[in-house]
């Protein structure tokens, strides 16, 4: 595992309602459609139908923070440009399928986090350690504790989502093999 | 600890006394399924790794269901590179064009799957496995970490507990029922969430055979759900016992465990369901839309693609002709049945109707890549689902309804409830005892 892996993200809140879908709230359904997963190809275009220009004002460290129902469905494009960008989410609610996307791309998230959306609002400084789900708004001097990423999908985050992790998985495999002749 | 069947089921496979809710497994899978439209995919992501083999081949399950006749050049490509990729990982137990059928249903009736069984899938109708008594699970484009490592994460699903009270009335069908559910959830008189919930059916589940519980698992699964359960009856453990290649061990739900919601429903008072275009959910009952005139007709899909679904609608089709204008497709689940029809009669039955049989597997059901709908046509199917442009054109009217409303109403070249046709007895004593 690399031991220099920020799990703490301290930067500005970008808030958003309940009930966001992935397609048009996230990024436009053209891309989902086009199954573009290209992150250069999609950070240009996260949030573009609602707030046009969002990744050149967003910051690596900035947190998204939605509420209920967030991202609805299991579509993973938007959680890609998220993930390039250096942005954290967390969310009072997503739907399982939508939660697994964004593992599977290595994206820092937490769900499960009732109500915070009612002590954060837009550009608050917040500061949040997806590890222990420590969540603490700065600005307003008001933290909580969620539930963390589970242990045991914090390696794939680490390794920057499924393919990260497959390809850890398959070197750590091979290098006994090559080192002795058996594995 | 009490535990409900699919989390017994979970803690057999991976390999602990007990799991709960929510926390995090690696179940080892009795096989591991992937559809021909998802080998492409699977194979290059692998390729690009530089993964060359599987980890279990052996236990790797090849289906040709989506696209099983190849309509297009694209599709005679992909077939090609499926067959070399089974050779190149060394998949055996590949059910090419004309071997198999629809992956959700021939593995049940060859013994494949079994009471007990847990699988990998990356298709999200892995869920009829639980009218056998088994779990499937999806894994979506994830199945390729499955097919390298022989495994992946699994989070436990809260399970839901589905009391059936009384009997379902003549003519109604176990797929009516579903679409109900689907109504009731949706219109918010069944409280229930179904996101990554497993639906465990209880109660008065002796009428419901094998293809009703079939039936009965393609509803809740379009409004989310990520598997159904029935504990196994006596009739479907001796269908079990018949056909089983391999040792399992049946999995019931402890009397104490633990879930979600419980709740009951009564079905005695249930008419046959339509759903109305745009989703499963959008459920009435058939007499509110008696009479709306129809183009394109389907029987077949993972929700009613059994050999019972065949002989309900032989039943109603027997003597008759379909409606001018109107073209039926029917799509047996499974390579075995489409021989059966053949043997007991049913092909000339749907051939003197004039209908047409398609190769055992999705049919229109998967993106319409056989037998589509035009512009503006209207459609009565036992489908999967009828979301917006699933049988191809987008302004397409497409509606639901169990196999034999879908029959005679092709016959009547308008929607009719069914219970206005007499079924023939003699093709109705075909359908299977479990």
């Amino acid at each position: 595992m690399s031991s220099e892996f920020r799990w703490v993200l301290k930067g500005r809140c970008y808030k958003l309602g309940h009930d966001v879908p992935h397609a048009g709230g996230v990024i436009p359904n053209r891309l989902i459609v086009a199954r573009q997963f290209d992150p250069k190809e999609l950070v240009r275009h996260l949030f573009e139908e609602t707030d046009p220009g969002f990744h050149e004002r967003c910051r690596p460290g900035d947190i998204i923070v939605a509420g209920r129902n967030f991202g609805m469905g299991p579509k993973m494009n938007g959680y890609i440009a998220m993930q390039a960008l250096g942005l954290g989410l967390v969310c009072e609610s997503m739907p399982f399928l939508a939660y697994r996307a964004a593992i599977g791309v290595g994206l820092r998230v937490l769900t499960d986090c009732p109500s915070v959306t009612t002590i954060c609002g837009a550009g608050d400084e917040l500061e949040v350690d997806f590890e222990s789900g420590h969540f603490a708004n700065v600005s307003r001097g008001v933290s909580r504790e969620f539930p963390p990423l589970p242990d045991a999908l914090r390696e794939i985050v680490e390794l920057g989502g499924n393919s990260g992790w497959l390809k850890r998985w398959w070197e750590n495999r091979e290098t006994p093999m090559n080192a002795d002749g058996r594995q | 600890m009490a535990m409900t069947a699919v989390e017994k089921v979970l803690a057999r496979a991976s390999g602990v006394t007990s799991v709960k809710p929510g926390d995090i497994v690696h179940p080892v899978p009795d096989f591991i399924m992937i559809h021909d439209g998802v080998v492409m995919g699977a194979k290059r992501e692998l390729d690009a790794l530089g993964i060359d083999r599987l980890a279990a081949p052996e236990k790797v399950v090849m289906v040709t269901d989506h696209d099983v006749i190849y309509g297009s050049a694209g599709a005679a490509e992909r077939g090609a590179y499926n067959r070399r990729a089974a050779r190149q990982w060394g998949v055996e137990r590949f059910y090419d064009v004309g071997r198999g059928g629809h992956g959700h249903i021939f593995p049940m009736e060859s013994g494949m799957l079994l009471p007990g069984m847990f699988y990998f899938d990356n298709d999200r109708h892995a869920t009829n496995a639980g009218a056998i008594g088994a779990f499937g699970f999806r894994m979506g484009a994830e199945i390729s970490r499955v097919l390298a490592t022989g495994t992946n994460w699994v989070m436990v699903p809260e399970s839901l507990r589905l009391r059936i009270k009384g009997t379902l009335k003549p003519g109604v069908h176990a797929r009516d029922l579903g679409f109900y559910i689907a109504g009731l959830v949706r219109k918010g008189r069944l409280k229930l969430d179904l996101d990554y919930r497993v639906v465990e059916f209880a109660g008065d589940l002796g009428q419901f055979n094998l293809a009703a519980r079939a039936a009965l698992c393609s509803s809740p699964t379009e409004i989310q759900a990520y598997g159904v359960f029935f504990p196994p009856s006596d009739g479907i453990l001796a269908y079990a016992k018949r056909r089983g290649k391999r040792p399992y061990t049946p999995v019931f739900p402890d009397a104490d465990a633990r879930y979600e919601a419980d709740v009951e429903l009564e079905v005695s008072g249930l008419e046959p369901q339509i759903a109305l275009p745009g989703g499963v959910q959008n459920t009435v009952d058939v007499s509110e839309v008696a009479g709306t005139p129809i183009d394109h007709a389907f029987i077949g899909s993972c929700g009613s693609g059994m050999y019972d679904d065949l002989v309900a609608a032989a039943s109603v089709l027997k003597g008759r002709q379909l409606a001018p204008g109107v073209r039926l497709f029917i799509a047996p689940g499974s390579e075995h049945s489409t021989q059966r029809i053949v043997k007991d009669g049913l092909m000339q039955i749907f051939l003197e109707a004039g209908a047409v049989l398609l190769p055992a597997g999705c049919g229109p059901c998967n993106d319409a890549v056989i037998g589509p709908v035009h512009s503006g046509e209207a459609s009565i199917s036992t489908a999967a689902n009828n979301n917006t442009g699933r049988f191809g054109a987008k302004d397409a009217r497409l509606y639901l309804g169990n196999p034999t409303t879908v029959a005679a109403s092709a016959v009547a070249g308008k929607i009719v409830d069914p219970r206005g046709v007499t079924p023939a007895p003699e093709v109705l004593k075909l359908a299977e005892a479990a």
